[in-house]
């Protein structure tokens, strides 16, 4: 087979990518303008360049194994940039760049890890540097807090949220801890039906998680501690099976949210415009933005009003937030759920590469960081829809915003690496 | 043996599919079920936007005058508001404020989406076809309304009339004072100031006395406790003994009900009725106990909102919503206690009365019709019901109207000539200064066309004030 043909699939589906990126951009430059104009393809063009050089530098590579999760993930990111210049355009310069940067993750995390199951041997620095990162939004000089929360760190004109690159770091090292101990965890006494867990080995990763949550909830971000519970409890029913293990983590969840939601005041408030957002007191206050994202969800229909036709820009930081309300108004239920549909079949594509995988870490690490991308998308898209209390974290490629962006194309790295191990020890294409 | 992580990440990705399941349900709600509702709400702004990019529909009275009109700016459609008395129930559409009454109840007939035309909502939604939105038609009857407006006017008060066609549930004039200019509201120029101006007023402008301004209603509620002893077997034509002051025994300690004619005398129910007997009517209270009053409060909608076209308050019976003490019962059965309620209600419990014991459905408007002035939807709610019998109405009636025609009647002032008129004072004692003037009635009291409730607030004398003012509206009703 000649190297042009070398994941040939993948570059079809980047053709419709292009369409994507193309007809949303000039539909909303249109809706603005009224006109059509060469000029607003130029950032569709870029991007799609940029798409089509990621996908030659994996055929230079030799890169063997999964086609869909580039198109895919390709597809969320045009998305995000027409979003970004429907919402925020004042940004789309910004945004582009990022994605550039993202790009440049990509590329090094496939070429940097020579070996990508030697990334198990390190798993005491990546709990380290996890820890490191957490922390650096306390630290004076580099800190930020932004909108009441400390998640930020800057350097010059850079910010960057830690967290989401935490997120990361903590599959890898619970994966490769689990691998090796998961024998004893999954093997606990029992107590009748009730398994008593082996403490001492479960420490590591308790502390690991315990950790994260202080630190989170010192920085007031509900949603990344949520993430974090998420991302622990999944792994660990992963590596053991053990549905229990998940029931005592939902119990402590309730448990701790009832503390939590008694301690501190900002907890209250989100429980409460969650449960009561157009409640006199609060639909002008607190309740605003979730209020007018819901406004903006029940101008959608079936169809939507039309990319650039809606109302999303009245919701409070609609670019970050409640993208996914801008296009569900936009482009109706129709494309709220092809936009889920996205997500979901990425996620299927990831837990596939983890059942094929030949190596637990291996399973562990794709499972983990598929669970990633389906989590953080249901916990904001619930948020969003008002399904559970709205938290603060991004949906997956298309929210506006650089650490998000560069962290997630960092993980369709992981995983194409390890669909490629796959590949390679199989001998297919 | 270790169980395989294949089998653990084959149910994890059950359940995140089964998640996105659940999620995708959820938008669906938001996007196709709720959307009505959403769409509808005075403060989505994509409601008020309508305001500014095209013209909205009118708002016109019974007789085709223009209450509400969109007029073209330099850059946007600006609303104007013709009636500053009817602030209240035309409400305004502001960008930044919301939108009230009229405006806000039949915003979607107002931007040519009314329920009433599926069609013409489908295509402006799905389609962005959009036409000019017509007119929604209010049954306010200028000359009733400048009549209502001019009698509380003349008293120098805050107060509140609300008349209606008990026929129908029309509402032909509704006044309340003081009011506001819904001009200033709606003008970007003048909203934060006009805005800021009537939210911080101590007089509560922005309130509608007439629909959810909260009164005790004083004697106006004997035709509840009427109503409710003719039905109950208390025999109209007995004498009862009133000594002022009254207590039922010694368990009531220091507390009496009192005689507003220090009377010392017997009593028929018709004479109490003209005479507005405080003691007779909570003897009868008393003789048909606290659950069948309460009950007959709850018919008559004491209690509950009226079901409206615009949201009305909805009052109290009493604080815990029964009646549990003989010295409840008692204040209760001539008005006090811990009633609470609108002129609207009233209003309707004189309705009901006129009408052989048929509660009529109130309502704003009459209809929607589109551009071309075709009616798209007629708004004709069927009654709330059959709440007494129709010969305890007319014996009602009968005793109403010697409230206003009999000797020495305190609701004299309602008297017109030529026609007989049916109705009853009330004074409604309150904390917070000399007591609310009430008065309720309807005319021509053998088959009325008007229904009129009352309120001047701290008024002298009470509801001897009030009397002519409905008097003076429900003539105007009449001449029509």
């Amino acid at each position: 087979m000649s190297l042009l043909f070398r994941r040939g699939d993948e570059l079809r589906l980047l053709v419709w990518v292009a369409a994507i990126a193309a007809t949303g951009s000039v539909a909303v430059a249109a809706a603005e303008a009224s006109t059509f104009d060469r000029t607003q393809l130029i950032v569709p063009a870029a991007f799609i360049v940029l798409a089509v050089a990621l996908h030659a530098f994996l055929v230079a590579r030799g890169v063997r194994g999964d086609q869909l999760l580039l198109p895919l993930a390709a597809a969320l990111t045009a998305l995000g940039l027409v979003l970004v210049e429907r919402l925020a355009s004042n940004l789309l310069a910004q945004q582009l760049q990022w994605s550039l940067v993202a790009a440049g993750a990509f590329v090094a995390t496939i070429l940097i890890p020579r070996d990508i199951t030697a990334l198990a041997r390190y798993k005491w620095t990546w709990a380290l540097l996890g820890v490191l990162l957490l922390i650096s939004p306390l630290l004076p000089v580099i800190g930020r807090e932004v909108n009441g929360a400390r998640i930020w760190i800057s350097f010059g004109r850079i910010n960057f949220e830690p967290w989401e690159a935490v997120k990361i770091l903590m599959v890898v090292f619970f994966a490769a801890y689990l691998e090796e101990f998961r024998e004893v965890i999954a093997h606990p006494r029992r107590f009748g039906p009730i398994p008593i867990p082996p403490v001492p080995y479960l420490l590591p990763i308790i502390a690991m998680w315990a950790i994260a949550m202080i630190v989170v909830i010192f920085e007031k971000d509900i949603g990344a501690a949520l993430l974090f519970l998420g991302i622990f409890l999944a792994m660990l029913y992963l590596a053991t099976g053990e549905a229990f293990y998940t029931l005592i983590g939902l119990v402590l969840l309730l448990v701790g949210g009832f503390v939590v939601y008694h301690l501190f005041g900002h907890v209250q408030v989100r429980v409460d415009t969650w449960l009561r957002p157009f409640a006199e007191d609060l639909r002008f206050d607190a309740g605003y933005q979730i209020v007018q994202g819901l406004f903006a969800l029940g101008n959608g229909g079936l169809l939507g009003a039309g990319l650039g036709n809606g109302m999303p820009e009245r919701i409070p930081i609609v670019w970050s937030d409640f993208v996914f309300n801008a296009f569900a108004e936009e482009t109706g239920f129709a494309g709220a759920v092809a936009l889920l549909a996205l997500y979901l079949l990425f996620v299927y594509r990831g837990m596939l590469i983890a059942l094929r995988a030949p190596t637990p870490f291996l399973q562990l690490l794709a499972a983990g960081l598929s669970f990633i991308v389906a989590f953080q998308t249901l916990v904001i898209v619930g948020g969003n829809a008002r399904l559970i209390p709205l938290t603060g974290v991004t949906l997956p490629f298309v929210a506006y915003g650089g650490s998000s962006l560069v962290t997630n194309w960092m993980l369709v790295a992981l995983l194409i690496r390890v669909s490629d191990v796959t590949a390679r020890m199989r001998g297919s294409p | 043996m270790t169980p395989s992580v294949a089998g653990n990440i084959r149910s994890l990705t059950l359940t995140i599919a089964i998640a996105f399941l659940v999620t995708s349900i959820g938008v669906g709600y938001w996007t196709m079920v709720a959307s009505e509702q959403l769409a509808s709400d005075p403060f989505n702004p994509r409601l008020v936007a309508a305001i500014r990019d095209r013209p909205r529909g009118r708002i016109v009275d019974s007789t085709g005058g223009v209450l509400a009109e969109s007029v073209k700016t330099a850059e946007s459609y600006q609303r104007r508001y013709a009636d500053r008395s009817l602030a209240h129930v035309v409400g305004y559409a502001s960008f930044k404020y919301g939108a009230s009454g009229i405006e806000a109840a039949y915003a979607d007939s107002l931007i040519g989406q009314d329920p009433g035309d599926p069609l013409a909502t489908w295509r402006a939604r799905y389609l962005g076809e959009r036409e000019t939105p017509g007119a929604v038609v209010l049954g306010i009857d200028p000359k009733v309304q400048k009549a209502a407006v001019d009698a509380i006017v003349s008293t120098g008060r805050r107060g509140a009339i609300i008349a209606l066609d008990p026929r129908t549930g029309a509402i032909i004039a509704s006044a309340s004072i003081p009011s506001f200019d819904p001009n200033q509201i709606v003008d970007p120029r003048t909203e934060d100031i006009a805005w800021q101006q009537v939210s911080d007023n101590l007089e509560r402008p922005l309130i509608d006395r007439a629909r959810s301004g909260l009164y005790p209603p004083g004697s106006t509620f004997k035709l509840v406790t009427g109503a409710a002893a003719l039905e109950n077997g208390v025999n109209p034509d007995t004498k009862v003994r009133v000594d002022d002051p009254w207590q039922a025994d010694k368990s009531w300690g220091d507390y009496f009900v009192r005689s507003s004619s220090h009377a010392h005398a017997e009593f028929a129910m018709a004479d109490a009725y003209r005479l507005s007997e405080n003691i007779y009517f909570a003897k009868a209270g008393l003789q048909i106990g606290g659950p069948k009053l309460a009950e007959y409060a709850q018919r008559f909608g004491i209690g509950a909102a009226p079901k409206c076209d615009i949201a009305a308050a909805k009052g109290q019976l009493s604080n815990i919503g029964s009646l549990d003490r003989p010295t409840l019962v008692a204040d209760t059965a001539y008005g006090q206690g811990e009633l609470l309620t609108t002129p609207l209600q009233m209003a309707l419990v004189a309705a009901a009365i006129g009408r052989g014991g048929v509660m009529p459905t109130p309502h704003y408007a009459l209809e929607v019709r589109d551009n071309a002035g075709n009616t798209i939807r007629t708004i004709a709610p069927s009654p709330a019901g059959q709440v007494i019998r129709p010969d305890t109405a007319a014996k009602m009636t009968q005793y109403l109207v010697g409230a206003v025609e009999g000797p020495g009647a305190f609701a004299f002032g309602a008297k017109i000539a030529g026609v007989h008129v049916a109705g009853k004072t009330g004074t409604a004692e309150n904390p917070a200064g000399p007591p609310h003037g009430w008065f309720v009635g309807f005319a021509p009291a053998e088959a009325p066309v008007v229904a009129v409730a009352v309120i001047i607030e701290n008024s002298g004398q009470g509801g001897v004030d009030a009397a002519p003012l409905g008097g003076r509206v429900m003539q105007a009703a009449l001449g029509r």
